[in-house]
């Protein structure tokens, strides 16, 4: 072996071990997680009531659930659909001002804090009504994932080869039958993955709800004007108390929250793979 | 006589770069007409805008004229859409839509501009149209598998196919051959022959002796201007033009 293909092969060792490295934190947070909660975690955990915070057993984080998956599905409808036309504006008009401004606008979006959103949310939909709220919280959502969405999206777009579109409009086809009809399903791996992207966000996020739900821990859903909890805020809210049986129904939650994330991440790897075809 | 397409002082900018100058030209009916010209003269857009394919380009500019049967596709009451149904096009690059089948390939054109009724009619359509191409016999049991797994030829007649299910009065061909192999291309120039019977063919080649092998009428192109255009036999025998003489010996492309 000569000396630049043994420096070759030090160099590949070198960048595979910081690799590894990296993915370390992120198997460790998965391994500590599901060791610390994955115990707590059944049927009845999914659906009850969670415990007094002194004696009683474990109990369930059923409202939570029920809030997130309510609030992520609103957020999904809201924000996808926001996010999805505006991505396709971006890749299709990405020549006008306006697409050209609104793509550095998503792109400072994507790194604001989202406590100011929830803020936000608060000033204009919790403060007038004088409640906290559901709707609230899934417009705060929305907002956060609108830029994930929209950017992503527009990606997808802007991969399809140039004369595909071409073939697309030589049919004499409208503007929005090529988008939607001939294009989309052409873009529909980028796009199934930006609504997961948007979906994982929702999921997860827990800074938009602080001001905007509440975290009613006991109600499942009552209403989009009324308080509702999700399991991200419970996590907050349960593992900062000090009891101790909380802070169990904490580690459970995030077990449940942790697995949530993943299965969206699988499908959507599963997504990718099935196209590929 | 009435002509297929008239061309009156065409004219296109790609932002300031001025690509088409000052075209003027008529193509009659039923005939292959080809643009021959060297690589960047402007064929390919020109080709694009007699259909207006070249307003997908935001920086292109056009000024002139484009008639068929005496209207005007430039003109503000013309609907895009049913300009671009006025000719079929068929491009250097097969591109078929490669998830589609290959009978959704051919449907997609009648389906979505609502030019059939039934599920019959469609299917009718789509075969004829696959017989019109002569790629029939080769896909009839194949209908349900993904375009993109025709071969290179078989993609391009695929797309003709897809062309002709419009049934344009014109077909315009960008260099359908450049990318084919000898067999493949024969075939093409065959069906080309075969088609002209029904419809006004115009090919741009950078192939000249492809110009001259099937073409009736020939426009030579140079850096943006018409230098010549007439009947190929002539064009090629008699060319009055210095450029045109050097390009058909090949001295210039
Ligand atoms: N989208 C575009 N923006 C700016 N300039 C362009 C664009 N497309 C083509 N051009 C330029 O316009 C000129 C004509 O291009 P065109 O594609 O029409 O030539 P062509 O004769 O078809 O060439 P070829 O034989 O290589 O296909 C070229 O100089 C090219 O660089
Ligand atoms: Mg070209």
């Amino acid at each position: 072996m000569n000396k630049r293909k043994l420096k070759d092969k030090i160099m590949l060792g070198v960048i595979s071990l910081l690799a590894i490295i990296s993915a370390i934190p992120i198997l460790m947070i998965i391994i500590n997680i599901y060791a610390e909660g994955l115990k707590y975690v059944n049927l009845s955990f999914l659906i009850n009531f969670p415990p007094p915070p002194i004696g009683g057993k474990v109990g369930g984080i059923g409202p939570a659930l029920v809030g997130s998956l309510i609030l992520m599905s609103l957020a999904l409808v809201i924000g996808g659909c926001i996010g999805f036309f505006t991505g396709l504006y971006l890749s299709e008009f990405s020549h006008t001002r306006l697409a050209q401004y609104a793509q550095l606008f998503l792109q400072i979006m994507v790194e604001f804090p989202t406590i100011i959103i929830g803020l936000f949310a608060y000033s204009i939909l919790v403060a007038p009504l004088k409640r906290f709220n559901a709707f609230a919280g899934a417009f705060a959502l929305s907002i956060v994932i609108i830029p994930y969405i929209a950017l992503n999206v527009r990606e997808a777009y802007k991969s399809i080869p140039h004369s595909l579109k071409e073939a697309a409009f030589s049919l004499g086809i409208s503007h929005s039958k090529v988008y939607l009809k001939v294009l989309l399903s052409t873009a529909r791996r980028g796009v199934l993955t930006a609504l997961l992207i948007g979906m994982a966000k929702a999921a997860g996020e827990t800074a938009p709800l602080l001001f905007t739900i509440l975290g009613a821990t006991f109600l499942y859903f009552e209403g989009l004007d009324q308080p509702i909890n999700a399991i991200p805020l419970l996590i907050y809210n349960f593992a900062s108390s000090p009891y101790e049986r909380w802070h169990q129904v904490a580690w459970g939650a995030s077990a449940v929250l942790l697995s949530i994330i993943l299965a969206i991440f699988i499908i959507s790897r599963l997504v990718i793979k099935e196209v590929r075809m | 006589m009435s002509w297929a397409i008239e061309i009156n002082n065409l004219n296109v900018w790609y932002s300031d770069k001025h690509i088409l100058k000052d075209i003027s030209f008529k193509v009659p009916k039923n005939i292959i007409f080809a643009i021959m010209g060297p690589s960047g003269c402007g064929k390919s857009t020109l080709l694009r805008a007699m259909n207006r394919l070249l307003e997908l380009n935001p920086n292109a500019k056009v000024k002139g004229q484009v008639k068929i049967n005496g209207i005007d596709v430039y003109n503000d009451n013309v609907d895009i859409t049913w300009v671009r149904r006025q000719f079929g096009m068929v491009f250097q690059i097969p591109n078929p839509f490669p998830h589609l089948s290959v009978y959704d390939n051919v449907a997609l054109g009648p389906k979505l501009n609502g030019l059939v009724k039934n599920k019959k009619q469609l299917d009718e359509l789509v075969k004829h149209a696959l017989q019109q191409a002569y790629l029939w016999d080769e896909v009839k049991n194949d209908l349900k598998k993904p375009a993109s797994m025709l071969s290179g030829g078989q993609q391009q007649r695929l797309c003709i196919a897809r062309a002709l299910a419009l049934k344009p009065k014109i077909i315009l061909m960008d260099e359908p051959t450049a990318n084919l192999d000898p067999v493949a291309s024969s075939k093409i120039e065959e069906l080309m022959l075969e088609l002209k019977e029904n419809y006004t063919i115009i090919i741009v080649t950078h192939n000249s002796q492809q110009a001259a092998r099937i073409s009736d009428y020939v426009a030579f192109l140079y850096m943006g201007k018409l230098v010549e255009v007439g009947e190929t036999s002539t064009v090629f025998t008699k060319p009055r033009h210095e450029l045109t003489e050097k390009y058909v010996v090949g001295k210039i492309g």
